[in-house]
Protein backbone atom coordinates (compact mmCIF):
# COMPACT_ATOMS: atom_id res chain seq x y z
CA UNK A 1 0.00 0.00 0.00
CA UNK A 2 1.36 3.44 -0.94
CA UNK A 3 1.78 5.63 2.10
CA UNK A 4 3.86 8.46 0.73
CA UNK A 5 3.62 10.26 -2.59
CA UNK A 6 5.70 13.11 -3.95
CA UNK A 7 4.00 14.78 -6.89
CA UNK A 8 6.01 17.07 -9.21
CA UNK A 9 8.10 18.37 -6.33
CA UNK A 10 10.35 21.29 -7.23
CA UNK A 11 12.80 23.19 -5.08
CA UNK A 12 14.59 26.36 -6.06
CA UNK A 13 17.13 28.36 -4.07
CA UNK A 14 17.96 31.96 -4.72
CA UNK A 15 21.56 33.01 -4.27
CA UNK A 16 21.72 36.74 -4.84
CA UNK A 17 20.28 37.21 -8.31
CA UNK A 18 20.92 33.64 -9.36
CA UNK A 19 18.05 31.17 -9.02
CA UNK A 20 19.09 27.56 -8.83
CA UNK A 21 16.67 24.66 -9.26
CA UNK A 22 17.74 21.75 -7.07
CA UNK A 23 14.73 19.51 -7.65
CA UNK A 24 13.09 19.58 -11.06
CA UNK A 25 9.67 18.01 -10.63
CA UNK A 26 10.21 14.76 -8.73
CA UNK A 27 7.51 12.08 -8.69
CA UNK A 28 7.91 9.33 -6.14
CA UNK A 29 5.81 6.89 -4.14
CA UNK A 30 6.78 4.78 -1.13
CA UNK A 31 5.12 1.56 0.00
CA UNK A 32 4.59 0.26 3.53
CA UNK A 33 7.22 -2.13 4.87
CA UNK A 34 9.80 -1.29 2.22
CA UNK A 35 13.23 0.32 2.32
CA UNK A 36 13.88 2.83 -0.47
CA UNK A 37 17.32 4.25 -1.04
CA UNK A 38 18.05 7.55 -2.75
CA UNK A 39 21.46 7.45 -4.37
CA UNK A 40 23.40 9.86 -6.51
CA UNK A 41 26.40 12.12 -6.62
CA UNK A 42 26.84 15.06 -4.26
CA UNK A 43 24.57 17.91 -5.30
CA UNK A 44 22.11 15.60 -7.08
CA UNK A 45 19.35 16.75 -4.70
CA UNK A 46 18.80 13.49 -2.76
CA UNK A 47 19.19 15.04 0.72
CA UNK A 48 16.98 17.98 -0.25
CA UNK A 49 14.33 15.55 -1.44
CA UNK A 50 14.51 13.61 1.85
CA UNK A 51 14.20 16.75 4.00
CA UNK A 52 11.22 18.00 1.95
CA UNK A 53 9.50 14.61 2.30
CA UNK A 54 10.22 14.69 6.04
CA UNK A 55 8.65 18.13 6.43
CA UNK A 56 11.93 19.77 7.44
CA UNK A 57 11.75 22.28 4.61
CA UNK A 58 8.97 23.27 2.22
CA UNK A 59 8.86 22.47 -1.47
CA UNK A 60 8.76 25.41 -3.89
CA UNK A 61 6.19 23.60 -6.00
CA UNK A 62 4.35 20.30 -6.08
CA UNK A 63 2.70 18.21 -3.40
CA UNK A 64 3.84 15.88 -0.61
CA UNK A 65 1.03 13.49 0.25
CA UNK A 66 1.41 11.46 3.43
CA UNK A 67 -1.25 8.95 4.44
CA UNK A 68 -3.76 10.75 2.19
CA UNK A 69 -3.01 14.22 3.61
CA UNK A 70 -1.36 17.02 1.64
CA UNK A 71 1.54 18.11 3.86
CA UNK A 72 2.40 21.08 1.64
CA UNK A 73 -0.93 22.69 2.58
CA UNK A 74 -0.43 22.20 6.34
CA UNK A 75 0.69 24.77 8.92
CA UNK A 76 4.16 24.37 10.45
CA UNK A 77 2.56 23.22 13.73
CA UNK A 78 0.60 20.51 11.92
CA UNK A 79 3.78 19.37 10.16
CA UNK A 80 5.62 19.35 13.53
CA UNK A 81 2.92 17.11 15.00
CA UNK A 82 3.30 14.68 12.10
CA UNK A 83 7.09 14.71 12.53
CA UNK A 84 6.72 14.00 16.25
CA UNK A 85 4.19 11.19 16.00
CA UNK A 86 4.38 9.62 12.55
CA UNK A 87 7.99 10.08 11.46
CA UNK A 88 11.28 8.78 12.80
CA UNK A 89 14.67 10.26 12.00
CA UNK A 90 18.18 8.83 11.82
CA UNK A 91 20.95 11.19 10.75
CA UNK A 92 24.56 10.81 9.70
CA UNK A 93 25.54 11.49 13.31
CA UNK A 94 23.54 10.10 16.21
CA UNK A 95 22.76 13.55 17.69
CA UNK A 96 21.83 12.12 21.09
CA UNK A 97 21.03 14.44 24.01
CA UNK A 98 24.33 14.45 25.95
CA UNK A 99 22.76 14.76 29.40
CA UNK A 100 20.23 11.93 29.03
CA UNK A 101 20.87 8.22 29.51
CA UNK A 102 20.02 5.78 26.73
CA UNK A 103 16.72 4.94 28.45
CA UNK A 104 15.90 8.65 28.92
CA UNK A 105 16.57 9.42 25.22
CA UNK A 106 13.80 6.99 24.33
CA UNK A 107 11.48 8.18 27.09
CA UNK A 108 11.91 11.75 25.79
CA UNK A 109 10.85 10.64 22.29
CA UNK A 110 7.73 9.03 23.77
CA UNK A 111 7.08 12.36 25.52
CA UNK A 112 7.57 14.35 22.31
CA UNK A 113 5.25 12.06 20.35
CA UNK A 114 2.63 12.54 23.10
CA UNK A 115 2.37 8.80 23.57
CA UNK A 116 -0.72 7.71 25.48
CA UNK A 117 1.09 4.80 27.12
CA UNK A 118 1.24 4.64 30.91
CA UNK A 119 4.57 5.11 32.66
CA UNK A 120 4.93 1.34 33.13
CA UNK A 121 3.97 0.61 29.53
CA UNK A 122 6.51 3.19 28.35
CA UNK A 123 9.26 1.47 30.34
CA UNK A 124 8.26 -1.87 28.87
CA UNK A 125 8.29 -0.39 25.35
CA UNK A 126 11.74 1.11 25.92
CA UNK A 127 13.07 -2.25 27.13
CA UNK A 128 11.54 -4.01 24.10
CA UNK A 129 13.13 -1.60 21.59
CA UNK A 130 16.48 -1.63 23.37
CA UNK A 131 16.45 -5.43 23.11
CA UNK A 132 15.66 -5.13 19.41
CA UNK A 133 18.68 -2.87 18.80
CA UNK A 134 20.77 -4.91 21.27
CA UNK A 135 21.43 -1.98 23.56
CA UNK A 136 19.46 -3.15 26.61
CA UNK A 137 22.67 -3.67 28.59
CA UNK A 138 23.56 0.03 28.18
CA UNK A 139 20.24 1.59 29.09
CA UNK A 140 21.72 3.61 31.97
CA UNK A 141 24.76 4.77 30.00
CA UNK A 142 25.27 8.35 28.82
CA UNK A 143 26.15 9.00 25.14
CA UNK A 144 29.72 10.00 26.09
CA UNK A 145 30.44 6.40 27.12
CA UNK A 146 29.09 4.82 23.90
CA UNK A 147 30.97 3.93 20.70
CA UNK A 148 29.90 5.41 17.33
CA UNK A 149 28.01 2.24 16.37
CA UNK A 150 26.27 2.06 19.74
CA UNK A 151 25.22 5.70 19.48
CA UNK A 152 23.73 5.05 16.05
CA UNK A 153 21.83 2.03 17.42
CA UNK A 154 20.38 4.25 20.15
CA UNK A 155 19.50 6.87 17.51
CA UNK A 156 17.64 4.16 15.55
CA UNK A 157 15.88 3.04 18.75
CA UNK A 158 14.86 6.67 19.38
CA UNK A 159 13.58 6.94 15.82
CA UNK A 160 11.26 3.91 16.13
CA UNK A 161 10.22 3.89 19.81
CA UNK A 162 6.99 5.77 19.05
CA UNK A 163 6.09 3.37 16.22
CA UNK A 164 6.36 5.85 13.33
CA UNK A 165 4.90 5.14 9.93
CA UNK A 166 7.94 6.44 8.06
CA UNK A 167 11.61 6.31 8.96
CA UNK A 168 13.86 8.89 7.32
CA UNK A 169 17.55 8.08 7.34
CA UNK A 170 20.07 10.57 5.99
CA UNK A 171 23.40 8.80 5.41
CA UNK A 172 22.98 6.73 8.60
CA UNK A 173 26.21 4.80 8.03
CA UNK A 174 28.44 7.63 6.79
CA UNK A 175 30.22 8.08 10.11
CA UNK A 176 30.69 4.34 10.74
CA UNK A 177 33.27 1.77 9.65
CA UNK A 178 32.33 -1.00 7.23
CA UNK A 179 31.37 -3.63 9.84
CA UNK A 180 29.27 -1.24 11.90
CA UNK A 181 27.66 0.14 8.73
CA UNK A 182 26.50 -3.35 7.81
CA UNK A 183 25.18 -3.94 11.34
CA UNK A 184 23.21 -0.69 11.26
CA UNK A 185 21.80 -1.37 7.77
CA UNK A 186 20.82 -4.86 8.76
CA UNK A 187 19.07 -3.40 11.79
CA UNK A 188 17.17 -0.85 9.67
CA UNK A 189 16.12 -3.57 7.25
CA UNK A 190 15.01 -5.81 10.10
CA UNK A 191 13.03 -3.05 11.82
CA UNK A 192 11.32 -2.01 8.59
CA UNK A 193 10.04 -5.54 8.10
CA UNK A 194 9.26 -6.33 11.75
CA UNK A 195 7.40 -3.10 12.49
CA UNK A 196 6.01 -2.62 8.95
CA UNK A 197 7.61 0.82 8.66
CA UNK A 198 8.31 2.66 5.41
CA UNK A 199 11.94 3.70 5.19
CA UNK A 200 13.40 6.38 2.94
CA UNK A 201 17.16 6.52 3.10
CA UNK A 202 19.90 8.61 1.51
CA UNK A 203 23.21 6.89 0.96
CA UNK A 204 26.20 7.10 -1.31
CA UNK A 205 27.59 3.77 -0.15
CA UNK A 206 26.75 1.23 -2.88
CA UNK A 207 27.55 -1.65 -0.51
CA UNK A 208 24.49 -0.77 1.52
CA UNK A 209 22.11 -1.18 -1.42
CA UNK A 210 21.91 -4.92 -0.83
CA UNK A 211 19.78 -4.14 2.24
CA UNK A 212 17.13 -2.09 0.42
CA UNK A 213 14.02 -2.97 -1.61
CA UNK A 214 14.11 -0.05 -4.07
CA UNK A 215 16.86 2.17 -5.36
CA UNK A 216 16.16 5.60 -6.82
CA UNK A 217 19.10 7.09 -8.64
CA UNK A 218 19.15 10.85 -8.84
CA UNK A 219 21.23 13.24 -10.89
CA UNK A 220 21.01 16.99 -11.21
CA UNK A 221 17.60 17.25 -9.54
CA UNK A 222 15.81 14.55 -11.51
CA UNK A 223 15.19 10.81 -11.05
CA UNK A 224 17.45 9.01 -13.50
CA UNK A 225 16.43 5.50 -12.69
CA UNK A 226 14.07 3.72 -10.34
CA UNK A 227 14.28 0.01 -9.72
CA UNK A 228 14.29 -2.95 -7.29
CA UNK B 1 10.20 14.16 31.68
CA UNK B 2 11.99 17.11 33.24
CA UNK B 3 14.92 17.58 30.86
CA UNK B 4 15.86 20.89 32.55
CA UNK B 5 16.58 19.09 35.82
CA UNK B 6 18.38 16.23 34.02
CA UNK B 7 20.75 18.76 32.43
CA UNK B 8 21.45 20.47 35.75
CA UNK B 9 22.16 17.08 37.34
CA UNK B 10 24.57 16.10 34.57
CA UNK B 11 26.33 19.49 34.32
CA UNK B 12 26.50 20.35 38.03
CA UNK B 13 29.71 22.39 37.85
CA UNK B 14 28.48 24.64 35.04
CA UNK B 15 25.28 25.49 36.89
CA UNK B 16 27.06 25.74 40.22
CA UNK B 17 29.33 28.44 38.77
CA UNK B 18 26.38 30.50 37.53
CA UNK B 19 24.51 29.93 40.80
CA UNK B 20 27.55 31.10 42.80
CA UNK B 21 27.86 34.28 40.75
CA UNK B 22 24.14 35.05 41.14
CA UNK B 23 24.44 34.33 44.87
CA UNK B 24 27.40 36.72 45.25
CA UNK B 25 25.80 39.48 43.18
CA UNK B 26 22.47 39.23 45.02
CA UNK B 27 24.22 39.10 48.41
CA UNK B 28 26.21 42.21 47.52
CA UNK B 29 23.00 43.89 46.38
CA UNK B 30 21.24 43.07 49.66
CA UNK B 31 24.21 44.27 51.72
CA UNK B 32 24.46 47.57 49.83
CA UNK B 33 20.70 47.98 50.01
CA UNK B 34 20.91 47.36 53.77
CA UNK B 35 23.63 50.00 54.02
CA UNK B 36 21.58 52.46 51.95
CA UNK B 37 18.59 51.90 54.23
CA UNK B 38 20.78 52.11 57.33
CA UNK B 39 22.40 55.36 56.19
CA UNK B 40 18.99 56.73 55.28
CA UNK B 41 17.76 55.95 58.80
CA UNK B 42 20.92 57.44 60.27
CA UNK B 43 20.47 60.57 58.19
CA UNK B 44 16.77 61.17 58.55
CA UNK B 45 15.02 58.75 60.94
CA UNK B 46 13.45 61.77 62.65
CA UNK B 47 11.66 62.71 59.42
CA UNK B 48 11.12 59.19 58.06
CA UNK B 49 9.32 58.11 61.24
CA UNK B 50 6.71 60.85 60.80
CA UNK B 51 3.38 59.80 59.25
CA UNK B 52 2.47 60.80 55.68
CA UNK B 53 1.67 64.46 55.46
CA UNK B 54 2.82 67.85 54.23
CA UNK B 55 5.82 69.91 55.27
CA UNK B 56 5.74 73.68 54.87
CA UNK B 57 8.66 76.05 54.77
CA UNK B 58 9.11 79.66 53.80
CA UNK B 59 9.11 80.21 50.02
CA UNK B 60 12.06 82.62 50.37
CA UNK B 61 14.16 79.84 51.92
CA UNK B 62 14.57 78.31 48.44
CA UNK B 63 13.99 74.77 49.67
CA UNK B 64 16.65 75.06 52.39
CA UNK B 65 14.89 74.50 55.69
CA UNK B 66 17.80 76.09 57.62
CA UNK B 67 16.94 79.41 56.02
CA UNK B 68 13.22 79.09 56.61
CA UNK B 69 11.43 81.33 59.08
CA UNK B 70 7.69 80.90 59.36
CA UNK B 71 5.73 83.99 60.20
CA UNK B 72 4.12 83.58 63.64
CA UNK B 73 0.67 84.74 62.40
CA UNK B 74 0.62 82.11 59.62
CA UNK B 75 1.88 79.51 62.09
CA UNK B 76 -0.98 80.36 64.49
CA UNK B 77 -3.50 80.24 61.64
CA UNK B 78 -2.37 76.77 60.50
CA UNK B 79 -2.13 75.33 64.01
CA UNK B 80 -5.62 76.66 64.81
CA UNK B 81 -7.08 75.24 61.61
CA UNK B 82 -5.51 71.81 61.99
CA UNK B 83 -5.22 70.66 65.58
CA UNK B 84 -2.64 67.89 64.95
CA UNK B 85 -0.32 70.19 62.96
CA UNK B 86 3.06 70.96 64.53
CA UNK B 87 5.64 73.70 64.04
CA UNK B 88 9.23 72.63 64.63
CA UNK B 89 12.88 73.50 64.07
CA UNK B 90 16.01 71.42 63.65
CA UNK B 91 19.52 72.81 64.17
CA UNK B 92 22.85 71.07 64.45
CA UNK B 93 24.73 71.89 67.65
CA UNK B 94 26.81 70.65 70.57
CA UNK B 95 26.25 69.56 74.14
CA UNK B 96 28.92 69.42 76.82
CA UNK B 97 28.74 66.61 79.34
CA UNK B 98 29.90 66.73 82.97
CA UNK B 99 33.51 66.09 81.86
CA UNK B 100 33.15 68.98 79.40
CA UNK B 101 33.32 66.55 76.52
CA UNK B 102 31.51 67.83 73.46
CA UNK B 103 28.81 65.73 71.80
CA UNK B 104 27.42 66.64 68.39
CA UNK B 105 23.61 66.60 68.32
CA UNK B 106 20.63 67.76 66.24
CA UNK B 107 18.50 70.03 68.46
CA UNK B 108 14.78 69.62 67.82
CA UNK B 109 12.18 71.95 69.30
CA UNK B 110 8.48 71.85 68.53
CA UNK B 111 5.06 73.12 69.55
CA UNK B 112 2.92 70.69 71.58
CA UNK B 113 2.42 67.51 69.53
CA UNK B 114 2.27 63.75 69.84
CA UNK B 115 4.73 63.50 66.95
CA UNK B 116 7.66 65.05 68.87
CA UNK B 117 8.80 64.70 72.46
CA UNK B 118 7.57 67.59 74.55
CA UNK B 119 10.06 68.74 77.12
CA UNK B 120 9.92 71.38 79.80
CA UNK B 121 12.25 74.36 80.17
CA UNK B 122 15.74 73.13 81.10
CA UNK B 123 15.02 69.51 80.28
CA UNK B 124 16.37 67.41 77.43
CA UNK B 125 15.48 64.01 75.87
CA UNK B 126 18.22 62.33 73.85
CA UNK B 127 18.63 59.59 71.28
CA UNK B 128 19.67 56.37 73.01
CA UNK B 129 22.97 56.22 71.08
CA UNK B 130 24.28 58.82 73.53
CA UNK B 131 24.00 56.25 76.33
CA UNK B 132 27.10 54.68 74.83
CA UNK B 133 28.92 57.98 75.44
CA UNK B 134 28.30 57.59 79.14
CA UNK B 135 25.32 59.95 79.42
CA UNK B 136 22.62 58.82 81.88
CA UNK B 137 19.19 60.00 82.97
CA UNK B 138 19.65 62.83 85.48
CA UNK B 139 22.96 64.02 84.04
CA UNK B 140 23.48 67.72 83.54
CA UNK B 141 24.50 68.94 80.10
CA UNK B 142 25.43 72.42 78.92
CA UNK B 143 25.68 74.44 75.75
CA UNK B 144 27.84 77.55 75.40
CA UNK B 145 24.95 79.51 73.83
CA UNK B 146 22.56 78.54 76.62
CA UNK B 147 22.58 80.35 79.94
CA UNK B 148 21.09 77.47 81.91
CA UNK B 149 21.67 73.73 82.11
CA UNK B 150 19.85 70.77 80.57
CA UNK B 151 18.83 67.86 82.75
CA UNK B 152 18.57 64.54 80.88
CA UNK B 153 14.99 63.31 81.34
CA UNK B 154 15.13 60.24 79.18
CA UNK B 155 16.12 58.56 75.94
CA UNK B 156 14.35 57.66 72.70
CA UNK B 157 15.28 54.85 70.29
CA UNK B 158 16.48 55.41 66.72
CA UNK B 159 15.97 59.15 66.43
CA UNK B 160 18.78 60.47 64.24
CA UNK B 161 19.14 63.43 61.96
CA UNK B 162 22.03 64.16 59.62
CA UNK B 163 23.95 61.24 61.16
CA UNK B 164 23.75 62.92 64.61
CA UNK B 165 21.65 61.90 67.62
CA UNK B 166 18.54 64.00 68.15
CA UNK B 167 18.22 66.15 71.30
CA UNK B 168 14.65 67.30 72.06
CA UNK B 169 14.63 70.65 73.88
CA UNK B 170 11.99 73.16 74.88
CA UNK B 171 11.06 75.87 72.35
CA UNK B 172 12.05 78.64 74.74
CA UNK B 173 15.54 77.16 75.19
CA UNK B 174 15.87 76.71 71.44
CA UNK B 175 15.01 80.36 70.85
CA UNK B 176 17.68 81.40 73.33
CA UNK B 177 20.41 79.21 71.83
CA UNK B 178 19.74 80.18 68.20
CA UNK B 179 18.41 83.68 68.87
CA UNK B 180 15.37 83.22 66.62
CA UNK B 181 11.73 83.48 67.51
CA UNK B 182 10.30 81.80 64.42
CA UNK B 183 10.03 78.08 63.74
CA UNK B 184 11.53 76.67 60.52
CA UNK B 185 8.88 74.19 59.53
CA UNK B 186 5.26 73.18 59.89
CA UNK B 187 4.10 69.60 59.50
CA UNK B 188 0.46 68.67 58.90
CA UNK B 189 -0.17 64.91 59.21
CA UNK B 190 -2.34 63.49 56.42
CA UNK B 191 -2.46 66.89 54.70
CA UNK B 192 -2.35 67.08 50.94
CA UNK B 193 -0.42 69.42 48.67
CA UNK B 194 -3.58 71.18 47.50
CA UNK B 195 -3.66 73.12 50.79
CA UNK B 196 -1.71 76.29 50.23
CA UNK B 197 -0.73 79.03 52.63
CA UNK B 198 0.52 82.48 51.73
CA UNK B 199 4.30 82.65 51.52
CA UNK B 200 4.78 78.92 52.26
CA UNK B 201 5.95 76.14 50.02
CA UNK B 202 4.63 72.61 50.61
CA UNK B 203 6.55 69.35 50.38
CA UNK B 204 5.53 65.70 50.60
CA UNK B 205 7.58 63.52 52.99
CA UNK B 206 9.71 62.25 50.09
CA UNK B 207 10.25 65.73 48.63
CA UNK B 208 11.21 67.08 52.01
CA UNK B 209 13.78 64.30 52.54
CA UNK B 210 15.40 65.37 49.29
CA UNK B 211 15.88 68.90 50.60
CA UNK B 212 18.09 67.58 53.40
CA UNK B 213 21.70 68.32 52.46
CA UNK B 214 23.62 65.09 51.60
CA UNK B 215 20.55 62.84 51.86
CA UNK B 216 19.76 62.82 48.16
CA UNK B 217 23.37 62.48 47.02
CA UNK B 218 24.04 59.66 49.49
CA UNK B 219 20.93 57.68 48.61
CA UNK B 220 21.25 58.26 44.90
CA UNK B 221 24.78 56.86 44.71
CA UNK B 222 23.93 53.80 46.81
CA UNK B 223 20.73 53.11 44.93
CA UNK B 224 22.61 53.47 41.68
CA UNK B 225 25.01 50.72 42.82
CA UNK B 226 22.07 48.52 43.80
CA UNK B 227 20.36 48.88 40.42
CA UNK B 228 23.65 48.50 38.62
CA UNK B 229 24.13 45.14 40.35
CA UNK B 230 20.59 44.11 39.45
CA UNK B 231 21.27 44.93 35.79
CA UNK B 232 24.59 43.04 35.96
CA UNK B 233 22.78 39.95 37.22
CA UNK B 234 20.33 40.19 34.30
CA UNK B 235 23.25 40.47 31.89
CA UNK B 236 24.91 37.49 33.58
CA UNK B 237 21.87 35.36 32.85
CA UNK B 238 21.68 36.63 29.29
CA UNK B 239 25.37 35.90 28.65
CA UNK B 240 25.33 32.51 30.42
CA UNK B 241 22.28 31.22 28.60
CA UNK B 242 23.52 32.72 25.34
CA UNK B 243 26.77 30.75 25.67
CA UNK B 244 24.85 27.61 26.65
CA UNK B 245 22.44 28.05 23.75
CA UNK B 246 25.25 28.64 21.25
CA UNK B 247 26.77 25.32 22.35
CA UNK B 248 23.41 23.61 22.03
CA UNK B 249 22.29 25.00 18.65
CA UNK B 250 22.85 21.59 17.03
CA UNK B 251 21.05 19.74 19.79
CA UNK B 252 18.08 22.12 19.72
CA UNK B 253 17.90 21.75 15.94
CA UNK B 254 17.77 17.95 16.18
CA UNK B 255 15.18 18.12 18.98
CA UNK B 256 13.10 20.41 16.78
CA UNK B 257 13.53 18.02 13.85
CA UNK B 258 12.18 15.08 15.87
CA UNK B 259 9.19 17.23 16.78
CA UNK B 260 9.89 18.87 20.16
CA UNK B 261 8.00 22.16 20.61
CA UNK B 262 10.03 25.40 20.75
CA UNK B 263 7.99 26.36 23.82
CA UNK B 264 9.29 23.26 25.61
CA UNK B 265 12.88 24.37 24.97
CA UNK B 266 12.03 27.81 26.40
CA UNK B 267 10.37 26.18 29.43
CA UNK B 268 13.53 24.14 29.95
CA UNK B 269 15.63 27.31 30.01
CA UNK B 270 13.21 29.18 32.28
CA UNK B 271 13.07 26.24 34.71
CA UNK B 272 16.86 26.25 34.94
CA UNK B 273 16.93 30.03 35.42
CA UNK B 274 14.29 29.85 38.16
CA UNK B 275 16.01 26.95 39.90
CA UNK B 276 19.39 28.71 39.99
CA UNK B 277 17.97 32.10 40.99
CA UNK B 278 15.70 30.78 43.73
CA UNK B 279 18.47 28.70 45.35
CA UNK B 280 20.92 31.63 45.08
CA UNK B 281 18.34 34.06 46.51
CA UNK B 282 17.42 31.78 49.43
CA UNK B 283 21.11 31.60 50.34
CA UNK B 284 21.78 35.31 49.98
CA UNK B 285 18.58 36.29 51.87
CA UNK B 286 19.53 33.97 54.75
CA UNK B 287 23.07 35.32 54.89
CA UNK B 288 22.06 38.98 54.60
CA UNK B 289 19.41 38.60 57.33
CA UNK B 290 22.01 36.93 59.52
CA UNK B 291 24.32 39.87 58.83
CA UNK B 292 21.43 42.19 59.72
CA UNK B 293 21.36 40.58 63.17
CA UNK B 294 25.10 40.48 63.83
CA UNK B 295 26.18 43.75 62.15
CA UNK B 296 28.26 45.88 64.54
CA UNK B 297 26.17 48.49 66.39
CA UNK B 298 28.07 51.40 64.88
CA UNK B 299 27.38 50.20 61.35
CA UNK B 300 24.30 51.84 59.82
CA UNK B 301 22.80 48.62 58.41
CA UNK B 302 19.05 48.14 58.16
CA UNK B 303 17.62 45.51 55.82
CA UNK B 304 13.88 45.00 55.97
CA UNK B 305 12.14 41.88 54.73
CA UNK B 306 10.06 44.10 52.42
CA UNK B 307 13.17 45.46 50.67
CA UNK B 308 14.62 41.95 50.37
CA UNK B 309 11.38 40.61 48.89
CA UNK B 310 11.13 43.51 46.42
CA UNK B 311 14.73 43.06 45.26
CA UNK B 312 14.26 39.28 44.96
CA UNK B 313 11.26 39.78 42.69
CA UNK B 314 13.29 42.23 40.59
CA UNK B 315 16.12 39.64 40.37
CA UNK B 316 13.67 37.00 39.14
CA UNK B 317 12.16 39.35 36.55
CA UNK B 318 15.57 40.52 35.33
CA UNK B 319 16.82 36.90 35.20
CA UNK B 320 13.74 35.92 33.22
CA UNK B 321 14.24 38.79 30.75
CA UNK B 322 17.96 38.02 30.39
CA UNK B 323 17.37 34.33 29.77
CA UNK B 324 14.48 34.99 27.38
CA UNK B 325 16.46 37.52 25.33
CA UNK B 326 19.30 35.07 24.91
CA UNK B 327 16.77 32.33 24.16
CA UNK B 328 15.38 34.21 21.16
CA UNK B 329 18.04 32.42 19.09
CA UNK B 330 16.30 29.11 19.90
CA UNK B 331 13.29 30.34 17.98
CA UNK B 332 15.46 31.04 14.94
CA UNK B 333 17.17 27.63 14.87
CA UNK B 334 16.33 25.66 11.74
CA UNK B 335 16.37 21.87 12.21
CA UNK B 336 17.84 21.47 8.75
CA UNK B 337 20.79 23.68 9.59
CA UNK B 338 21.55 21.58 12.68
CA UNK B 339 21.42 18.34 10.71
CA UNK B 340 23.80 19.73 8.09
CA UNK B 341 26.20 21.02 10.77
CA UNK B 342 26.98 17.52 12.02
CA UNK B 343 27.49 16.23 15.55
CA UNK B 344 27.38 18.91 18.27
Amino acid sequence: MTIFTLDKVRKTFTNGEIEEEILKGINLSLKEGEVTALVGASGSGKSTLLTIAAGLQPASNGQVIFDGNNMTAMSSEEVRKIRASKFGFVFQFAHLVPFLTVEEQLMLMLDVSESRLSKQARKAEVNKILLLVEMDHKKNAYPSSLSGGEKQRVAIARAIIHEPKVLFADEPTASLDSKRSKDVMSLIQNITKTLNITTLMVTHDEEMLSYVDHVIKMSDGIVLQSGD
Amino acid sequence: MNIAWKEIKKNKVRFLILGSIVFLVSLLTFIISGLANGLSQDNAALIKDLPKGQFYMNKDAEETYNLSKIDSDIQKEILNKQKDAVAFSIQMGFLNDKDDKQQSVAFVASTDSKLFKNVKDGEIILDSSLKNKGIKVGDTLTNNQFSGEFIVKGFVDQKKYSHAPVAYINMKNYQEIYRVMEMQLIFTPGGDSSKEFTGLQSFSNKDFLNTIPSYNAEQMSLNMIVWFLVVISGMLFAIFFYMMNVQKVGLYGILKAIGIKTSRLFKMMWTQMLFITIIALIMSITLSQFFNMVAPEGMPFHLTFETTAQLSIVFLIIGFIGATLSGMQIKKIEPLQAIQQGEA
